[in-house]
């Protein structure tokens, strides 16, 4: 194990990284279904978690995951947008009923099939309207190979403590480029723990403590009735239209993350102090501002980079940071900047400038043209 | 009938609906099994089927329309338990739509049951039609003449169901539901039921409109789910320690080009692992069609002193070209400071061009290596005993080995 390596330097890849982790942290099972860019996530899962499945479709995917999730297991699976646009009627119904899981979403150049072996960062914008009725879902982003380990470990540890689905938002570029890198950098995982804390009695499935989550025991457990639900639901997990109880169980799918977000904001914030520029970037488009930030303070320029890695729901802190800047510079592998869309909205600000593309990674020199310090 | 399978709750079905039959029945013959409710899971579906969750003192999940059998394949693989018994209800729209969930827990042989209350018909949308449906009943007929419902009770048969049944009268119910719930395995029990909203309205009609009664059973394993301890992946991994010295300065780009299933993603990860060796960081990336047996395969490495941030490579220095398929897709990334290495059967007019007879020397799986060992050979930008001792740890090192130039084989 880990604390055994000493500077294991290795040629890998982040669906290594990201499959380890996720079964580390106490991921029990992966259900599959074969897609581009995803197939190393698949290929790595048959061989890692404690249970692999081979579903028929994505829409299984997700009811079998459903399923193992209502059971008290901890299910991952691993697609791209055209399996992913299948889970959406099973992601609805998991983030219903209120079940942990994690999906590793990993973007290629759309729409529809588009390419599928060329990176893209293309489906934030629909990961923020993917539930109806425009509830947040939890999606992290990781921009090098320790953030893909670190974030795999969080998207499990959200995923049951804040019982919900979790989206790990990749890219090709992310999960199959091959590096050089040292297992020694990488933290201590240790498997959530899943033991139900102040469970108030009779159980009731959606009644939600103190941080608006309600505490989960499995179904089939001997001591206490679990229901499930995919319906707007009472305390107890059953069907209840337009009660008072039922409706702030649904409005409580938001509050519990607003609640706590700071337990799921992540971010790193290189600051040049002083500098009224500010590049925000996430995923794929990271590694290229990070070396244009360093060619530009080689130069004598000042600019802060932020990486975002926790994109939604949109935390405070990170608007807070974006807003206390003259100019910003949103870097995103994607034609519309939609990044900058989620926290601006349509309309254009004088002071906000996008380097978009699509069909291959932005380069540094890309970034430094829009930028023109 | 009340018994503590049951809730006080009152039937949310219309009167004389014949899913209020089938709940009591499914109640009785769990009770005469001698099941407690906490051992039962109930997974419902979307319709009027849907709204049993409240009668049942059993656990409870409710789902979507069509879905359950594959929901309830879910609970059951994650419970792994066979004292448990997991009972999807839904209807024949259910059936409908999610045709596939059934035919997949059939083939499996999923340890769960199945109860289709069959109606003819959606009942929470205004009566419409479903593939249950059958031909002899026309109380909508929005569907030609001629065209049958599906028969899941074959279906399921011919897909592996361990037990898949029809029963049309509610005096076989009590017997039928006992035999499905006592299958080991995948167990499917179709129920004729009447809906007096939009379809018949009397029990007795049933036998008049309902398909005939059927029964089926395969000899089937029960399928067994483990949750297996497994190794981690680390293990596996080789540690890649610096042994040699290398001559690049800063950073170099490559570009190794061929077509399928001539050994360039290969030589690419030994480039890679060789630049390691001698102290570098390095990445490498893949490109090639969808189909990976036919047409290019390009594969881009970099070398460098310091760590690496952005993978892409604007400008390679070096490009290695093999096959025309490589060519052709490279050709456009030849810059005129760009060192192209290219085998002697192929014409490319550059500012910097080498020829070599890589595929001859190399053979077609091996050219790409050769390229590289011999631009390794000549030029000492890395050691040849970097790039051999990759080679020697690769599982085919023999055929690599050969393909190299037998000056870089010391």
């Amino acid at each position: 194990m880990l604390e055994n390596i000493h500077r294991k330097k290795v040629l890998t890849d982040a669906s290594l990284l990201i499959t380890e982790a996720c079964v580390q942290a106490g991921a029990d099972a992966f259900i599959g279904y074969p897609i581009t860019p995803s197939n190393r996530f698949y290929a790595y899962g048959a061989k890692r978690y404690p249970l692999f499945l081979a579903a028929p479709d994505e829409i299984t995917v997700l009811q079998w995951m459903a399923g193992l999730s209502t059971a008290g297991k901890l299910p991952v699976t691993a697609t791209a947008f055209p399996g992913f646009a299948l889970m959406l009627e099973g992601f609805n119904m998991a983030y219903m009923m209120e079940l942990p899981m994690v999906i590793i979403l990993t973007q290629r150049l759309g729409p529809s099939t588009g390419s599928a072996t060329t990176g893209a960062q293309g489906d934030l914008s629909l990961l923020n309207g993917c539930i109806s009725g425009g509830y947040p879902v939890p999606v992290f982003c990781p921009s090098n190979f320790e953030d893909a380990w670190q974030l795999a470990n969080e998207s499990i540890k959200t995923a049951i403590d804040f019982r919900t689905p979790v989206v790990l938002l990749t890219s090709k570029e992310m999960v199959m480029t091959q590096k050089s890198f040292d297992l020694s950098l990488l933290a201590k995982i240790s498997p959530v723990n899943r033991d139900p804390k102040n469970i108030a009695l009779p159980y009731k499935s959606y009644k939600a403590n103190n941080d608006l989550i309600p505490p989960f025991l499995p179904v089939g457990n001997d001591e206490h009735q679990v229901r499930i639900n995919a319906s707007t639901h009472d305390n107890e997990g059953l069907i209840r239209k337009g009660n008072p109880e039922s409706l702030a169980n649904t409005k409580r799918l938001k509050e519990k993350f607003e609640k706590r977000m700071e337990k799921i904001t992540f971010y790193e914030l290189d600051e040049d102090k002083g500098s009224k520029d500010l590049i925000v970037t996430y995923g794929i488009s990271t590694e290229a501002a990070k070396d244009t930030v360093i060619k530009l303070r080689y130069e004598g320029k000042k600019v802060s980079l932020l990486v975002v890695k926790t994109l939604l729901p949109v935390s405070k802190n990170i608007l807070e940071i974006i807003n206390s800047y003259e100019q910003v510079t949103f870097v995103e592998e994607n034609i519309s900047g939609q990044y900058e869309k989620i926290i601006y909205g349509a309309a254009s600000k004088a002071n906000v400038k996008n380097v978009n593309k699509i069909g291959s990674l932005i380069s540094p020199t890309e970034i430094e043209k829009v930028l023109a310090l | 009938m009340k018994s503590q399978l049951l809730t006080d709750n009152k039937m949310p079905f219309c009167p004389g609906c014949g899913h209020g039959v089938a709940v009591n029945h499914l109640s009785k013959a769990l009770i005469e099994l001698g099941y407690d409710p906490l051992d039962i899971i109930i997974v419902s579906d979307i319709g009027c089927s849907g709204l049993v969750d409240p009668l049942f003192t059993t656990h409870t999940v409710h789902g979507l329309h069509g879905r359950s059998p594959a929901l309830g394949m879910g609970v059951s693989m994650g419970l792994a338990d066979e004292n448990k018994k997991i009972i999807v209800v839904q209807g024949d729209g259910g059936a409908t739509i999610g045709l596939q969930h059934l035919m997949e827990a059939a083939r499996r042989n999923v340890d769960i049951t199945l109860l289709v209350f069959n109606n003819l018909l959606y009942g929470m949308t205004g009566g419409q039609i479903s593939g249950l449906s059958t031909g002899k009943f026309k109380e909508l007929k929005h569907f030609e003449e001629g065209i049958p419902p599906f028969d899941i009770i074959k279906l399921a048969h011919q897909a592996g169901a361990a037990s898949s049944a029809r029963v049309i009268s509610p005096k076989n119910f009590n017997e039928s539901i006992k035999n499905a719930i006592q299958t080991k395995g995948f167990s499917v029990l179709e129920l004729a039921s009447v809906c007096p909203s939009y379809g018949i309205k009397k029990l007795k009609e049933l036998e008049d409109f309902a398909e005939e009664a059927e029964v089926f059973t395969n000899d089937r394993i029960l399928p067994k789910i483990e949750y297996k301890e497994t190794d981690s992946l680390f293990n596996n991994l080789k540690a890649i320690d610096q042994e040699f010295e290398s001559n690049i300065t800063d950073k170099m780009g490559f570009v190794l080009s061929g077509s399928a299933g001539g050994g360039v993603q290969s030589a690419a990860k030994l480039l890679a692992q060789a630049g390691m060796m001698s102290g570098l960081y390095a990445t490498m990336k893949g490109e090639y069609p969808v189909t990976v047996g036919t047409g290019f395969s390009v594969a881009e490495v970099i070398l460098s002193r310091k760590p690496i941030h952005y993978t892409g490579l604007e400008h390679p220095d070096i490009i290695f070209v093999v096959s025309n398929d490589g060519l052709q897709k490279v050709k456009n990334r030849i810059s005129p400071d760009t060192k192209v290495f290219i085998d002697d059967h192929l014409s490319l007019d550059a500012h910097h061009v080498t020829r070599g007879a890589y595929v001859k020397n190399g053979g077609k799986k091996g050219a790409a290596l050769n390229a590289l060992a011999s631009w390794i050979d000549q030029t000492h930008y890395l050691d040849n005993k970097a790039l051999l001792k990759a080679v020697n740890q690769h599982k085919h090192a023999d055929k690599l080995l050969a393909a190299m130039p037998d000056s870089a084989v010391v």
